[in-house]
């Protein structure tokens, strides 16, 4: 169980100015949740999975992983990356193998671990292939096949899917579900397409920009009938899918009118 | 050379823009840079051919040529054109080394860490203001005229360069890079060694790029003053006798081998560090 307590952030900017990246969030990442932060660029949301993965302290709150403090970054906890993190001078298949090599796992065991995870990211073919010559969204994947590498409890995914064309997206968001339904894995996903928050979160937090706040939350259940179907097709068709769609809509477009009815 | 040392983040800085804007349109310069050497050529022997200047001043490409085969086999001022390279190449070499197992890693230890930069920033910063020759006689006066004054300031002339790149390349690492290892688990010493070293490479190399050319005049400015062997030793006994031939083939010499210095450096870029600029 992760717990976001009262996490505020505040940056002192290069002119003096300060920004409130984040203020005063509080929610639950409990096992076997996907829970989506949703919300327009700017709005703090790379904060917040910073935060949480230990690359940025807060400036007041506590995040806790089964009750103890974190201290740091750790293997316990995946990033997907919104931004391109892989290593140039290794190949594809290296960088998947990466985090299995820091674990003192030999050799052929990960590459042939690897090898697979790449496979299940489409990229098999690009294993030996230096990042470099792969396009955004192939890099992405990698990135993806990476953090899956070590089997972390807790999967942090920052604009994940952003990058990728929407077919290659489907086929990503299907993978991490049946990753998800598979291990159970507690997921924090950050994305700002409202139908990406409803396809996968359990629970979604809709945020707002300067302060960044948590602004609504809302419990779905739609990932559940994905994960049984195998298809996302029937739930974009769910009557309930386009009613919460529409309000959530709302909600962002025109947060000061709709706060006070939601 | 403290002119050099005000140039020399700026160069570095420069080399990798202009790479950057020039690279994929570099295809015709070696046809160009050739012809350029041709047509150089062919003023030198125009003007010799038809002595628009005294051969005192310039002497011929043929005078040259026989100067050079005189001198690899006979020999000038106390050895043959190989024993002055030899000689030369040898200092050459040793600096290098020692700039490279020196400079290497008390510039990653400034980079990382905060207390060794400022300590140690100080008294490198200082000699490195300072023109090599200036205190080359306080070393001849501290360690004598013999070979280890010349290789101690061929030395510092290799290492600042070197140890300022690894800590300009330390501190130039993505923290993002440094995250994402960190979170696949990694510890002090693989963040070290998979992650800083390698993103700090390419820097090292523009550094030695540097080192090279700073041991390389200092070297001959100072086997110019005090030496018994070496390139510079051999030009500057030529010029006493005003062998101008001589000290033409001296120059042309040490042209040649800055240039084969060059072509090292590219190799072991293109081998080393083939993703320099990409991501
Ligand atoms: N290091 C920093 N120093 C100062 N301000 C920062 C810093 N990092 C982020 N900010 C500010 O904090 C706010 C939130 O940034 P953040 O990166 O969390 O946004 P985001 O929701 O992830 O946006 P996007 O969808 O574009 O990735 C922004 O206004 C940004 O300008
Ligand atoms: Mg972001």
């Amino acid at each position: 169980m992760l717990s976001i307590r009262n996490a505020s952030v505040v940056f002192d900017a290069a002119d003096g100015s300060r920004v409130n990246a984040l203020e005063n969030v509080s929610f639950d990442i409990p096992p076997k949740s996907i829970v989506v932060a949703l919300g327009a660029s700017g709005c703090g949301k790379s904060t917040l999975l910073n935060a949480i993965a230990g690359f940025l302290p807060l400036t007041s709150g506590e995040i806790l992983l089964d009750g103890r403090p974190v201290e740091g970054p750790g293997g316990d906890r995946g990033v997907v990356f919104q931004k391109d993190t892989l290593l140039p001078w290794a190949t594809v298949l290296d960088n998947v193998a990466l985090g299995l090599r820091y674990r003192g796992v030999p050799r052929a065991e990960r590459r042939d671990h690897a090898r697979e995870l790449l496979a299940l990211v489409g990229l098999q073919d690009f294993a030996t292939k230096p990042p470099y010559e792969l396009s955004g969204g192939m890099r992405q994947r990698v990135g993806i096949a990476r953090a899956l590498a070590t089997d972390p409890k807790i999967l942090l995914m920052d604009e994940p899917f952003g990058a990728l064309d929407s077919l290659t997206r489907e086929t990503m968001q299907q993978l991490l579900v049946d990753v998800w339904s598979r291990t159970g894995k507690q997921v924090f996903f950050i994305t700002h397409s409202i139908e990406e928050a409803l396809t996968l979160g359990t629970e979604i937090l809709v945020m707002s920009p300067r302060p960044g706040r948590v602004i609504a939350r809302y419990k779905a259940d739609f990932v559940r009938d994905f994960a049984a179907a195998g298809d996302i097709g029937g739930v974009l068709n769910d009557p309930a899918f386009g009613q919460l769609r529409a309000e959530i809509r709302a909600l962002i477009h025109h947060p000061t009118q709709t706060r006070t009815a939601a | 050379m403290s002119a050099l040392s005000e140039q020399e983040p700026l160069s570095a800085a420069a080399l990798r823009v202009s790479r950057r804007w020039t690279d994929g349109k570099t295809g015709g310069t070696a046809l160009i840079s050739a012809a350029t050497l041709l047509a150089i050529l062919l003023l030198w022997v125009a003007t010799t051919h038809w002595h628009w200047t005294s051969p005192l001043f310039l002497p011929s490409p043929s005078e040259v040529a026989t100067q050079a085969v005189a001198t690899a086999l006979d020999g000038y001022a106390n050895g043959t054109l190989l024993d002055h390279l030899l000689a030369s190449l040898g200092r050459i070499g040793l600096a290098l080394t020692i700039g490279i197992v020196l400079g290497v890693p008390v510039g990653l230890l400034m980079g990382l860490n905060r207390v060794a930069r400022g300590v140690l920033s100080v008294p490198i910063d200082i000699y490195w203001g300072l023109p090599p020759l200036a205190y080359l006689p306080l070393l001849i006066i501290w360690l004598g005229i013999g070979e280890s004054s010349k290789i101690l300031l061929l030395s510092l002339s290799a290492f600042a360069p070197i140890c300022f790149a690894a800590q300009a390349g330390v501190r130039s690492v993505p923290q993002e890079r440094i995250n994402a290892a960190l979170s696949l688990g990694a510890d002090t010493r693989q963040i070290f060694f998979t992650i800083i070293l390698p993103s700090a490479l390419p820097e090292i190399l523009t550094g030695l790029r540097i080192a090279i050319g700073a041991t390389l005049s200092t070297l001959v400015a100072a086997e110019l003053i005090a030496a018994q062997s070496g390139l510079g030793y051999m030009i500057m006994s030529a010029a006493n006798f005003l062998a101008t031939d001589v000290v033409f083939l001296g120059l042309i010499v040490i042209a040649v081998i800055a240039f084969g210095f060059t072509v090292l450096m590219r190799f072991l870029e293109r081998r080393l560090v083939p993703w320099k600029g990409k991501l």
